[in-house]
């Protein structure tokens, strides 16, 4: 009983005794913290521009040092389409960390629009054509355009001057540490198998997988869900218009000041105006 | 060996969903740290479409399945920035700022 049990346990082993992980963790580690101290130097900060120059410089070489360990596996790719992954995945991950490091809100929106065309190449080069299209239409269109209004509601006076929440980041090195930390990890998970053991593709893309399939799927067996899914975006719309109507009323105006001197209103249309105050909108209860 | 695999694909999602922690914890600006979150949801749907892709066998409900998700998420990403972008606008129109430490009165 015992032999069988050691004999399956040995067996269970050899192969990863045999061959190393497919990229070693040691790698792993050594790249992310590169790439870590890279994007620390790349944060907003008060450090001089070329100290974020490095920064970039030592990020990407610690990426084309992984994307190189990556290629290994293609080498004999006879696929036209892999050089395609390649060109997505390089602009995606460029327009992620751009979005994060830049100091300037609308230029993070416009690198994450990159991003977003980015990983739409990579939706079409996994044969989901109808999920490409969606997420262009929805993030780089309908999304980012309320980012970008938002941007401009939200434009602090003095023009083009920087605040001091876009001048300065709030702990780079701790964030990072966690952040590159957690990638590390992931890293380690996904690559820890044989090079052997790596999934490739089994299964070609047929006729019926294409939008059609994807539609009868959607309104026959998520039928629920994606009504569900309709509810909850009329509640974020109802949500979000009763946010946006709440008003600021100046203490002036008012007989009671909050804080900062503002009044959140009740800007309930029907509140009826009630006499022993100047304003309409606030009632005064007799004192009993 | 031969072709791209299922890896290559998830060390993107892993590597955009990373960023956008990072975005998250290190930025301090409201807007920037809500496309962050969007990038973190970018990085799960590479992911998932991705394990739809590479699962698939002769049923195709996996395929189908893991864009349906995506779907969702997709839906709750606009529910977040409609609601999230609502409270940005509110918040800064009463300081005047976009940076979450001046909320921070009651640390103390």
């Amino acid at each position: 009983m015992q032999g069988i049990v050691l004999e399956q346990l040995a067996m269970n082993l050899a192969p990863a005794v045999a061959d190393a992980q497919a990229i070693s963790p040691l790698l792993i580690v050594v790249l992310c913290a590169v790439a870590g101290v890279g994007t620390v130097l790349m944060l907003p900060s008060r450090r001089e521009a070329a100290f974020r120059k490095i920064g970039g410089a030592v990020a990407l070489l610690a990426a084309v040092i992984f994307g190189a360990t990556l290629v290994r596996f293609t080498a004999k790719a006879n696929d036209p389409m892999g050089l395609y992954f390649w060109i997505f995945g390089a602009i995606a991950i460029f327009g992620a960390l751009r979005v994060v490091t830049h100091r300037r809100p609308v230029y993070s929106a416009l690198y994450f629009i990159l991003t977003v065309f980015a990983s739409a190449g990579l939706f079409v080069l996994l044969w989901a054509e109808f999920m490409a299209a969606a997420l262009v239409l929805i993030y780089a269109g309908a999304i980012m355009v309320t980012y970008v209004f938002v941007i401009m509601l939200a434009a602090q006076a003095g023009g083009g001057e920087l605040s001091e929440g876009e001048m300065q980041s709030r702990e780079p090195v701790a964030s990072c540490a966690l952040g590159f930390g957690m990638m590390a990890l992931l890293l380690y998970a996904i690559f820890d198998r044989a090079p052997a053991a790596l999934a490739p593709v089994t299964t070609p893309i047929t006729e019926d997988l294409s939008v059609r399939g994807l539609a009868h799927y959607l309104f026959t067996n998520q039928l629920v869900n994606l009504e569900l899914a309709g509810v909850l975006l009329t509640m974020a719309m109802v949500g979000a218009i009763t946010i946006a109507r709440r008003r600021l009323w100046s203490a002036q105006s008012s007989d009671q000041t909050g804080a900062q001197g503002i009044v959140i209103g009740d800007d309930d249309p029907h509140s009826i105006p009630v006499t022993g105050t100047t304003d309409p909108r606030r009632k005064a209860y007799p004192e009993a | 060996m031969t072709e791209l695999t299922l890896e290559h694909y998830l060390a993107v999602g892993t590597i955009m969903f990373a960023i956008g922690v990072i975005g998250f914890m290190a930025r301090r600006n409201l807007i920037i740290m809500f496309l962050s979150t969007e990038l973190m949801f970018q990085g799960i749907a590479i992911d998932l479409i991705a394990f739809g892709r590479y699962r698939l066998t002769s049923n195709p409900e996996v395929f189908f399945a893991s864009q349906a998700f995506v779907i969702f998420v997709l839906v709750v990403a606009a529910a977040e920035a409609a609601l999230a972008l609502g409270l940005v606008v509110l918040l800064f129109r009463q300081k005047q700022t976009l940076d979450p430490q001046a909320w921070q009165e009651l640390k103390n």
